[in-house]
Order: structure tokens, then C-alpha cells, then sequence
């Protein structure tokens, strides 16, 4: 039971902002949908809700092309917060729910469960403008969520929060994937994104250039290295190795790729000769190294 | 045309926009391609959007005092001119010396003839009477049945109570005077108080019909108020719906039609409600003080501008929208909502001239059937009765083809603009086939 878009194309006069798009969402699970600006992240969204024209290519939920009926069984939190500035926090929510299709009495108890849970009980009858920037997010997800979707689609969730606000709402997406629910959701805090989702689309001029679950992606493609030499903080001893590259340094060592033919034995031997090693670790990849890797950036 | 065949026309415009409504409802979807939906779904959401909307407009705390506001004008137009009328402060009429029973009788009747009262108040002699009207305690007085003396003296053109009062009492002193010199015997000055004048004639009919001309204006300018405030609303509220993205999350879920409809139902439920409150109150009110506006054409004139009031939102409202959904900010609505501002504004303005020359103008009776400018000439011209029942039909039916016209036009604006953020959209990019 999943969300896959299938060949996705759109373009802007002569501007391709989704070239042939292909991914999939598992239901139960959270998917960082990633790219750099302008790669057509919102597009895809956008095209999810039919908020924008596709020139080809299909959205399928659970095997079928997805339709109005089916968008109603979804929850969508755009990158630009829109809720009513001047509508209570309760009655916009409920107003939501009942337009995805729920009762009123369905409606008002599920925004009652939802706004205790995401801490905002006590501001029920407030206008969403009285809100801070943090609760206002809340407001928006607990508005994507109140009707209990099957998917959510979240441009930016996270932007903007602080770090009890961000551990809110990921504690809400690790339930609602748990629950079942699939979501995708885009991000450019990439380290958030590495310990919340199961699986990462990467995409870059409305193309797919890498996917996967976060695993494999990060335990693919070239060795890495972290080497601390006492005394040697900016590892010049790495940097006249063949086929070694020093991607970073910092506090903890020296962060090395190594190309294939790249014996480890030898860097340690080098190393050594530079002097005190007191780190030699074989690491993974982060997601914002295979991120930069997958749009050469 | 008169008041009865105000409510035929009235039930045939409520058939006739409910066999559309119906029409629709059976075809389904903004776009005929597409397959129909359950109707119960569509309508259903359009419904909620619509309460949505009513209920954010009513709550506001400026919408009720402006209401009142408007209730408690009209309540006070009404009401004002008919408890004043008739009852202007009664004259205080000195008497120097004598008057006779009858003289009294004809000063009573007289202080009648202008609208007001009198009060007879001795005074001792002319000086006395002076020194009274000098200090304001009469205002005038009859010295001795032979003169009148008043505060200053009358100008030819002073048309105040005290001065038409003074200057009947005058000439009828004068008359009754003439009349005892004349040493008439009784049957003779019976006679002459019985006289009546000779008839006037008209050689030419005049086109002046006796409309009333406070209350048409007043409708006209009441109609104006309200129509560019419900106008207004449903601009800004488009437009702020857009600026603040909520749209976007709306759309995911409701077609652009629905919430485009919903939210015009709403408006016009407030625009309805709104309307029938003043009309009951300008009713209630005028039925308690006695008000001409319940009788005669009164009623018509009230259901005439009424009716007209919801066919001019329901035509200007789609087009408004649709200039909402193009724009993100106040200054960059005006130059879009110009063309639509004109014709509204040249409407009223023939209308209120029309209703102050007391006649109707031949351009007052084409204005009533163009469709952006029939909500305001229309009202007067039937006001007027310068058109017939049918001619009254015809201008209802050419409006509903206009808004039926402007509905289709706005959806289709609307669903292409609304979600074009960042700018102005420019009508060019609308129907663009890669936009």
C-alpha cells in the first residue's frame, strides 16, 4: 500500500522543473524528500494536490491514479503556512476536518485529541495570528492532521522551530508513520532528516539522482576515514597521499575519502609517520555528504 | 407597474435561479469533461466554505456596529420627518385687545393650513407685545384685530411658519374687515366663506411623476453603500486568502470552483440577511410613526431596490473575485478594478440625478438594462412607473444572463490565477497553454 509518482513532467515555458520523476512512498514509513532549491521539490508537492498541471506523468496511490477522492485522505502542510490569520486555532482546524470529509462531532473531538497532543489546548480559542511562529506550525500540522490521513506531505516542517518545537513534531511523525501513515517530507536540515526518516529521495532539476533508505546510501560509494595526528590538525600528511582527498577537518580528526584503489593500511602508515595517532576510524558517509555527492554541489 | 406585480416577478426570478441552480447541479463540475461527482460531496462543501464565510463576516465586531449603525439611520430617516411633521412647535400668537370667537376660530384654523399650532396669549397692551416678541415669548401677535406685529420684518422669500402664519392672519383680517365695511348681511359673508376656486386645466400632461423623492434617493444611496461594501469584501477577501497562502491548503482538498462559490454564498447570505433586516426595519419603523413609505408605492420601491441590490452583488461579485484571485496587495488592485468601478459608480450617479429632476431620462431608461448599471437605474425608473411589468421581466432576465456569463468567465479566471503567487498575474498569462 503506497504513494508513487510516476514519470512526472511540468514545465514553465522553457523551464523543465520536473523531468521524468520517479519515486515511491511506503506506507509506515517517513521519506526525506531532498534537493537544492529550485530542484522541484514544491512542484512535486504541489503536483501530489493537483495545485499544479502535470504535461505528463502519473501520481498513483495504492496502485490507482490518484483523484479528488483520494487527496481528501491526505494531509498537506505547504511551505508557506496558510491558515486563516484571524480564525480561532480550534474552529480553523475543525473547519479543515470537516472539509476532508469528517462530521462536526467527528471533527471537534479529533481537533480537541490533536491540539492537546501538539501542546496547544490552552490556546484553542485563540486567533492563529496571536500565536507564535512555533505554535503556528503546530496549528498547521494539527490542521494536516486532524481527519487522520493515510499520507502527509510536509514542505518544511521544521523550518523556523525551535528544538523542543522540532522534537514535537518529529515525536508526532515517528506515531503517525508507526500508525501506518506514509510520509514524505522535505527539509534542508539534513541532520534531522538522517535520524528521522527510513528512506531519502534526492532530487536536482526536477530529476531523481539518488534514493534509498538512509543505510545504504550512507554506507555506499567511497570509503571514509576519520584520522586525528597529534599535533597535525589541518592533516597535512593527508593531503599529499594519491588518490586521498580531505573533505573536512575539524576537532575530531580529519575526515578522508578514499578513492578504490586506496589501500587503508597505507594512510595508517602515513599517518603514523606524521606522528601520535589517537583516531583511525572507518566511518559512513553523512546524508549531506551523499546529498552533495548525488547534485555535485 | 405597481406593487402587484412586484411579488410575480419576484417568485419567477426565485423560479428561474432555481431551475439554473438545478441545471447545474445535475451537470456538476466546473469543466464539462470532467466526470460528475457526487452531487451531495460538491454542494455539500460549497455549503461549508459558505457557512465558513458567513460566520467569519457576521462575528466581527465592526460588521455588527456598522449594522446597527445603518439600521438605527434608517429607523431615524424614517421616523423623524413623519413624528415632525404636523407637529412643529406651536405658534404663541399675542393678543392686544379682542378677538372675537370667530376671529380665534379662523386664527386656530390658519395656524392649521401651515402644519403647525397656536396658542393665544394675552397681553396687555402693544408695548407689552413688543417687549414679548423682543424676548422671544410670542411669536408674533394681533393688535386689536387690526395689525399684525411681528419680531423683524418678513422677507419676500421667508417661508418659516411664523412668517406664513403672520401673513395669513394678515389677509384674512384684511378680508374679514373688508367684508363688515362691505355691510354684508349674513347669508352674503356665508357665501363668500364657502366660495371655492375655479378649476385648473392643463393643456400639456406633465412628465413629472409624483415619485418620492427622498426615499428613492435614499434607496439609491443606501444600495451604493452596500453594494461597494459587499464588493470590497469579497476582493479583499479573495486577495487575502491568495497573500496568505490558506488557499493553497484549501485547494489540496476542495475544487477551485467550490471554494470560489462557497465563498460568494456566504458574502451573499450576509448581503441578503443584512438587506432584510433594513427592509424589516424601514417596514416596522414606518408602520409604527405612520410613514407614507408603507403605503402606496412605498412597499414596491423597498422590494424593487432590494431585489435589485442581490442581482447587483450577484453579478459584480463573480467579477470582483476574479480580480481578487489575480492580485497579492491593495496597490495592485486598482488598476484591475477600475473597469468595474465605473460603470458602478456612472450607474448611481444617473440614478440619484434622475430621482432629483423628477423625471425619468431617456438615458435612465437604457441604463436599466444594461446589466452594471440596472441595479441602480432600474429601482428609480420603476419608482418613476416609466416600465412595464414585462420590460421589468426582460432587464431581470438580461441580468441573469449576465451573471451567468460572469460566473463562467471569473471560475475560469480564478482557477488559473489563484494559485500564481509572488505578483500580479496579467490576464495574457491566464490562458497560456504552458502556464
Amino acid at each position: 500500500m503506497s504513494f508513487e509518482v510516476d514519470g512526472l513532467v511540468r514545465r514553465f515555458g522553457t523551464l523543465t522543473a520536473l523531468d521524468h520523476l520517479t519515486f515511491t512512498v511506503p506506507a509506515g514509513q517517513i521519506v526525506g524528500f531532498l534537493g537544492p532549491n529550485g530542484a522541484g521539490k514544491t512542484t512535486t508537492m504541489r503536483a501530489v494536490f493537483g495545485l499544479t498541471e502535470l504535461d505528463a506523468g502519473m501520481v498513483h496511490w495504492r496502485g490507482e491514479p490518484i483523484s479528488a477522492r483520494h487527496r481528501r485522505r491526505f494531509g498537506y502542510m505547504p511551505e508557506e503556512r496558510g491558515l486563516y490569520p484571524s480564525m480561532p486555532l480550534a474552529e480553523q482546524v475543525v473547519y479543515f476536518g470537516r472539509l476532508h470529509g469528517m462530521s462536526l462531532a467527528d471533527a471537534q473531538q479529533a481537533t480537541e485529541v490533536w491540539l492537546e497532543r501538539l501542546e496547544l489546548a490552552d490556546r484553542a480559542d485563540d486567533k492563529i495570528e496571536s500565536l507564535s511562529h512555533g505554535n503556528q506550525q503546530r496549528a498547521q500540522l494539527a490542521a494536516a492532521l486532524v481527519h487522520d490521513p493515510e499520507l502527509l506531505v510536509l514542505d518544511e516542517p521544521l523550518s523556523g522551530l525551535d528544538p523542543g518545537g522540532i522534537d514535537a513534531i518529529i515525536d508526532v511523525l515517528r506515531e503517525r508513520a508507526h500508525a501506518g501513515s506514509g510520509v514524505l517530507l522535505s527539509s534542508h536540515q539534513l541532520d534531522l532528516v538522517e535520524d528521522m526518516c527510513e528512506s531519502v529521495v534526492i532530487i536536482d532539476h526536477g530529476r531523481l539522482v539518488a534514493s534509498g533508505t538512509v543505510d545504504d546510501l550512507e554506507t555506499s560509494g567511497a570509503r571514509r576515514l576519520v584520522v586525528d595526528v597529534q599535533g597535525d590538525r589541518n592533516a597535512g600528511w593527508a593531503r599529499q597521499l594519491p588518490g586521498v582527498t580531505v573533505s573536512e577537518v575539524s576537532a575530531e580528526g580529519a575526515r578522508l575519502v578514499l578513492d578504490e584503489a586506496v589501500d587503508s593500511q597505507d594512510v595508517l602508515t602515513a599517518a603514523m609517520a606524521a606522528g601520535r595517532v589517537t583516531r583511525f576510524d572507518l566511518v559512513r558517509r553523512r546524508l549531506s555528504e551523499v546529498f552533495r555527492e548525488a547534485t555535485q554541489r | 407597474m405597481n406593487s402587484s406585480h412586484i411579488v410575480p416577478i419576484v417568485i419567477i426570478v426565485a423560479a428561474v435561479a432555481f431551475s439554473a441552480w438545478r441545471r447545474r447541479r445535475r451537470r456538476g463540475t466546473d469543466t464539462p469533461r470532467r466526470p460528475v461527482r457526487s452531487s451531495a460531496r460538491l454542494h455539500g462543501v460549497t455549503w461549508l466554505v459558505a457557512e465558513s464565510e458567513f460566520r467569519q463576516r457576521v462575528r466581527g465586531r465592526a460588521f455588527r456596529l456598522a449594522t446597527l449603525f445603518v439600521l438605527l439611520a434608517v429607523a431615524a430617516a424614517i421616523a423623524v420627518p413623519s413624528l415632525t411633521k404636523g407637529s412643529a412647535k406651536a405658534q404663541r400668537v399675542g393678543v392686544v385687545g379682542t378677538l372675537s370667537a370667530a376671529e380665534r376660530s379662523g386664527v386656530t384654523a390658519l395656524a392649521r393650513s401651515v402644519g403647525t399650532g397656536v396658542r393665544l396669549v394675552p397681553e396687555a397692551d402693544t408695548a407689552a407685545a413688543s417687549a414679548a416678541l423682543k424676548k422671544g415669548s410670542i411669536d408674533l401677535a394681533v393688535v386689536d384685530g387690526t395689525s399684525v406685529l411681528v419680531h423683524k420684518t418678513l422677507a419676500n422669500d421667508d417661508t418659516s411658519t411664523t412668517a406664513q402664519l403672520a401673513r395669513a392672519v394678515a389677509r384674512t383680517l384684511g378680508t374679514a374687515r373688508a367684508i363688515n365695511a362691505a355691510g354684508l348681511s349674513q347669508a352674503q359673508v356665508a357665501d363668500l366663506a364657502a366660495a371655492q376656486p375655479v378649476p385648473i386645466s392643463a393643456v400639456q400632461v406633465s412628465t413629472k411623476s409624483a415619485i418620492n423623492k427622498p426615499a428613492v434617493t435614499a434607496g439609491a444611496i443606501l444600495v451604493f453603500i452596500l453594494l461597494t461594501q459587499y464588493l470590497s469584501w469579497t476582493l479583499t477577501g479573495v486577495m487575502q486568502e491568495k497573500a496568505n497562502r490558506v488557499v493553497e491548503v484549501l485547494l489540496a482538498t476542495v475544487r477551485p470552483l467550490q471554494l470560489l462559490t462557497g465563498k460568494l454564498l456566504g458574502i451573499a447570505a450576509v448581503v441578503f440577511g443584512q438587506a432584510a433586516l433594513v427592509v424589516a426595519v424601514a417596514f416596522g419603523v414606518g408602520k409604527g410613526v405612520g410613514s407614507d413609505l408603507i403605503h402606496g408605492a412605498g412597499p414596491e420601491l423597498l422590494g424593487s431596490q432590494f431585489l435589485w441590490l442581490v442581482l447587483g452583488y450577484a453579478l459584480y461579485s463573480w467579477l470582483y473575485a476574479a480580480v481578487g484571485s489575480m492580485v497579492e496587495r491593495q496597490d495592485q488592485v486598482q488598476s484591475l478594478a477600475l473597469p468595474l468601478v465605473i460603470p458602478l459608480v456612472f450607474g448611481y450617479i444617473i440614478a440619484l440625478t434622475s430621482a432629483g429632476s423628477g423625471s425619468p431620462s431617456t438615458l435612465l431608461k437604457v441604463l436599466a438594462y444594461l446589466p452594471p448599471t440596472a441595479p441602480f437605474a432600474m429601482p428609480v425608473l420603476a419608482a418613476f412607473k416609466a416600465v412595464s411589468w414585462w420590460q421589468y421581466l426582460i432587464s431581470i432576465a438580461i441580468m441573469l444572463a449576465a451573471i451567468a456569463g460572469a460566473a463562467r468567465l471569473a471560475a475560469g479566471i480564478y482557477r488559473r490565477a489563484i494559485l500564481r503567487t509572488g505578483r500580479r498575474v496579467h490576464f495574457r498569462e491566464l490562458f497560456h497553454s504552458s502556464s
